[in-house]
């Protein structure tokens, strides 16, 4: 029963911090704008429904297919953080995937099905190794993971720039980016004509894939435990370097993938010339699924739909499209403040002990009774 | 207004702590102005919170407290301060990046055209006190690179400097070494000297017959009373420390100890504070007895549990367990070659708290085939492990899914027992396994342990509860300054005054006698 009274807390501070987020971020909108109610209206409503109030399928499609690379690297960050490794490396892995899927989609041909699984693979293994560095940089020497995953993002755009620059630039383009891939590699439509592709299942499949891995394997389950307890993973016989290694470099798989299945569903050539920005919204998605895979599409589609709004609140009601920025920063900062309602939270527990104390105190007393 | 003799008093102080323990029953406790005062008793006898609450750290669940013959309600350690008490924590409370003058002045900074610090000021301060009180330091040094013993005349001094007229030093000699103590004993004879009033922790028997003019015992959260020290004798002090109250006897048939299961062969360890805790130990344990280890905490024995799981790795000497060496294999093989560790520090190594009680259950045997099909856990023998091992071992809880954390400590603690008892060891260690935990959980662990025992494993019991090692033990061994300072064969004639004078190291065995516990191949 305290449980699922905790559970319903849960859920309750989750939805008290988005509308506190939401608040704030009408604050901003009043700033910009005279129509506030216009505004929200284009932020909150639009995605999914047409002015005169129709569902609008065509925009659930756009909403949808932007939660491919987020739930790639939602579940990426999902699996680090489970082990306490706080990598921010999947951004530069989504890059990193996305630019040798591509390289292999334009130079490699060969059969169609069998071409796109080798370019995703190769994309998420490439990246699946570069986790190595901050990885091993820890176990080894005791290196935040943090710093140095956050500093390889640099290391891989600009090497990645420096090949697409130099090496593989088509320059019959006004633009930098490489030639088109062969349509062998492309990762098909679901919906025709839109940008929802085959990778939204495939996504989906990854969700209960990691979600086994984490819950259902005594890989998974080292990783939990170590992200509790180091001391006690260790004394309890676990290998604990090499399971923290292990979860990087599955984050690093998940985001190479997630950038891999981006690129050859969404476009015909890599054309990235900066950090795609789908790592960070993957933090932020992992800490509203609290670590937990099953939740990430949720939380992908929630951040999916919010950056929709404020593209059409940019749009239609000229608000900047920074505010997307501002709305997530305050959701990040309620979500992460662990002491948002902890008092209420603290009642609680207090409340649930003295149940469970009673409990125990009246069925000892009737086993007593039935002594006697 | 007639100066009372006493500058402290303490009355019918009791405290409970939130998680139900009484850590004080009752105490009194007075302290005579300008007194080497020492305070008496085994971990856990409640020296700590009686001393807290006089530093304000803790508030008195009933009682009252008077100085300087004026009540007082010390809600805080500021108030204590204010009151001239000051404290000196065992673990030292300093900034190690800054200077020992930067340290001294610290929340209480002499300010420079009101905003920036006057280091000069500092240091000329910091000077003039090491000066007064021949507490010498280098105030200009950072606190990293500064020796122990001066880190302790540093936090001297930093209660001086804040008016403090009554100090609490708490074992301020568990850190020092021979020579830092003696040069310590001279500088408190010297405040003393000046007036100032002097709290001792200590359960160093011969220190305490050395400086201090009278003595409080505790036990159990009780006063044992109050004497004057040179009235009293370093035996009757031992049994007034160590005796025992309530005795929970366990009933255990007579030991058949067959094969020998572990042997450590002169072990030695130096801590890095180039302590040394680990002395020549040797000693063996046989298939089908427990084997105690006795001692004062602090004397070496967590350093041999560590030394014995690889938590930690010997200087030098040989552990084998069925006749392998298990120096230096990672856990896995050491839990592979048979051996179990419930541990003493059950939230750090015995549990993960925000994980369920299935999960703290299968820690130590994921990788077994029986809980495995193929790549994915066999979450039916999982289940079923799990509630089994939940009704045999009485853990009271709503289901496997509940977070471990939210158990009382008995039953955390029958958790942690449940795992390592049922993975079919060969040698259990265990290091206090009843430590802070409601009798009856502590009976069933013990009766488990006997069992297990009378089954057929060798057992090594580390505890510092006297009763509970001499109960269940069927020979035992004196730890003491990192030595082996006694070895019985059998337990059942042996008293408590006896065992006291080993503990406390009034007495140590021949090197014969205590050969006697490695047994001959």
């Amino acid at each position: 029963m305290r449980n699922k009274r905790m559970f319903l807390f849960e859920v309750a501070r989750g939805f008290a911090a988005i509308l506190l987020a939401l608040a704030v971020a009408v604050i901003f909108i009043a700033l910009c704008t005279d129509d506030v109610g216009g505004a929200l209206e284009q932020m909150l409503l639009r995605p999914l429904f047409a002015k005169n109030g129709t569902f609008n399928a065509n925009s659930l499609w756009v909403v949808l297919s932007r939660m491919i690379p987020t739930i790639f690297t939602g579940l990426a960050v999902c699996v680090m953080f489970s082990a306490n490794q706080f990598n921010l490396a999947a951004e530069g892995g989504v890059m990193l995937g996305g630019f040798l899927a591509t390289l292999v989609g334009i130079y490699v041909p060969m059969a169609a099905g069998l071409h796109l699984v080798v370019c995703l693979l190769i994309g998420a293994v490439a990246a699946a190794l570069t986790m190595l560095l901050p990885a091993l940089l820890k176990v080894k020497l005791g290196a935040s993971e943090m710093v140095s995953s956050l500093m390889l993002n640099y290391i891989i755009m600009y090497v990645v720039l420096h090949f697409l620059n130099n090496n593989f630039a088509d320059r019959s383009k006004g633009s930098t980016q490489t030639f088109p891939f062969l349509e062998t590699a492309a990762v098909p439509d679901l919906v025709p004509n839109t940008d929802l592709t085959w990778g939204f299942v495939i996504a989906l499949v990854f969700v209960a894939l990691v979600a086994v891995f984490l819950f259902r394997t005594r890989w998974g389950y080292a990783i939990r435990m170590i992200g509790i307890n180091q001391a006690f993973s260790k004394y309890s016989g676990m290998k604990v370097g090499s399971v923290i290694v292990l979860s990087q470099v599955i984050g690093g798989f998940l985001a190479g993938l997630g950038g891999g299945i981006e690129v050859l569903g969404r476009y015909s050539t890599f054309l990235w010339r900066e950090l795609p920005g789908y790592g960070w919204t993957g933090v932020t998605i992992a800490i509203l699924a609290k670590n937990n895979p099953l939740m990430v599409p949720f939380a992908a589609f929630f951040m999916a739909y919010l950056e929709r709004g404020c593209e059409l609140m940019r749009t239609n009601a000229g608000v900047p499209a920074e505010m997307l920025d501002i709305i997530q920063a305050v959701i990040f900062l309620f979500f992460a403040a662990e002491q948002f309602l902890a008092r209420y939270r603290q009642k609680l527990v207090v409340k649930g002990a003295r149940e469970e104390m009673k409990q125990a105190f009246d069925s000892e007393a009737a086993a007593k009774g039935g002594n006697a | 207004m007639p100066q009372s003799e006493y500058v402290v008093q303490m009355k019918g102080i009791t405290k409970v702590y939130p998680n139900g323990i009484a850590a004080n029953q009752g105490v009194d406790f007075n302290v005579r102005r300008g007194e080497i005062h020492a305070l008496m008793g085994e971990n856990g006898a409640g020296k700590s919170t009686l001393m807290k609450m006089l530093f304000g750290l803790e508030q008195p669940t009933e009682g009252e407290i008077i100085v300087n013959g004026e009540t007082v309600n010390l809600s805080s350690p500021t108030v204590a301060i204010a009151k001239g008490i000051g404290m000196v924590h065992q673990h030292f409370m300093l900034v190690p990046s800054l200077t020992v003058a930067e340290n001294m002045v610290l929340g209480m900074a002499p300010k420079k055209k009101g905003l920036f610090i006057d280091m000069d000021k500092a240091i000329a301060i910091t000077e003039e006190y090491s000066k007064k009180y021949n507490l010498h330091v280098d105030p200009k040094a950072k606190v990293v690179d500064i020796p122990v013993g001066m880190k302790q005349k540093v936090e001297i001094l930093k209660a001086l400097v804040r008016g403090a007229k009554i100090l609490i030093l708490d074992e301020p000699t568990a850190v020092l070494t021979t020579q830092e103590t003696a040069e310590l004993f001279r500088e408190l004879i010297h405040l003393k000297e000046q007036g100032f009033t002097i709290i001792f922790i200590s359960h160093k028997l011969n220190e305490i017959k050395q400086i201090t003019d009278r003595l409080t015992i505790m036990r159990g959260g009780k006063s044992m009373g109050v004497y004057n020290t040179a009235e009293i004798s370093m035996e009757e002090i031992s049994r007034l420390m160590v005796g025992r109250d309530v005795i929970l006897t366990v009933e255990k048939d007579k030991a058949a100890p067959t094969d020998e299961v572990l042997r450590v062969e002169n072990l030695e360890y130096t801590n890095d504070w180039n302590k040394k805790m680990l002395d020549r130990v040797s000693f063996s344990v046989r298939k089908g007895e427990i084997l105690g280890v006795a001692g004062v905490e602090g004397n070496g024995q967590r350093e041999l549990v560590d030394m014995l799981f690889n938590l930690n790795v010997p200087d030098s000497g040989t552990v084998t367990v069925n006749g392998k060496s298990i120096v230096g294999l990672p856990q896995r093989k050491i839990r592979d070659a048979g051996v179990s560790l419930i541990p003493e520090d059950r939230m750090l190594y015995g549990i993960a708290d925000r994980g369920t009680i299935e999960d703290n259950l299968i820690s130590n045997r994921i990788y077994q085939k029986e809980y495995n099909k193929g790549l994915l856990f066999d979450m039916k023998a999982i289940h079923e492990m799990s509630d089994r091992l939940i009704e045999d071992y009485r853990v009271l809880c709503k289901s496997r899914n509940q977070q471990v954390k939210m158990l009382s400590g008995g039953n955390i603690q029958k958790v942690v027992v449940a795992r390592e008892f049922s993975s079919g060891p060969v040698l259990i260690i265990a290091d206090q396994p009843t430590r802070g935990i409601d009798v009856g959980a502590t009976e069933f662990i013990r009766k488990k342990l006997v069992e297990l025992s009378r089954a057929g494993a060798a057992v090594l019991l580390v505890s510092a509860d006297l009763n509970e090692v001499m109960e269940l033990s069927d020979s035992l061994i004196v730890m003491n300054g990192g030595h082996i300072a006694a070895y019985f064969e059998d337990t059942s004639a042996l008293t408590d005054e006896e065992m006291g004078e080993y503990m406390l190291g009034l007495k140590r065995q021949s090197d014969e006698e205590i050969g006697k516990v490695l047994y001959a191949k």
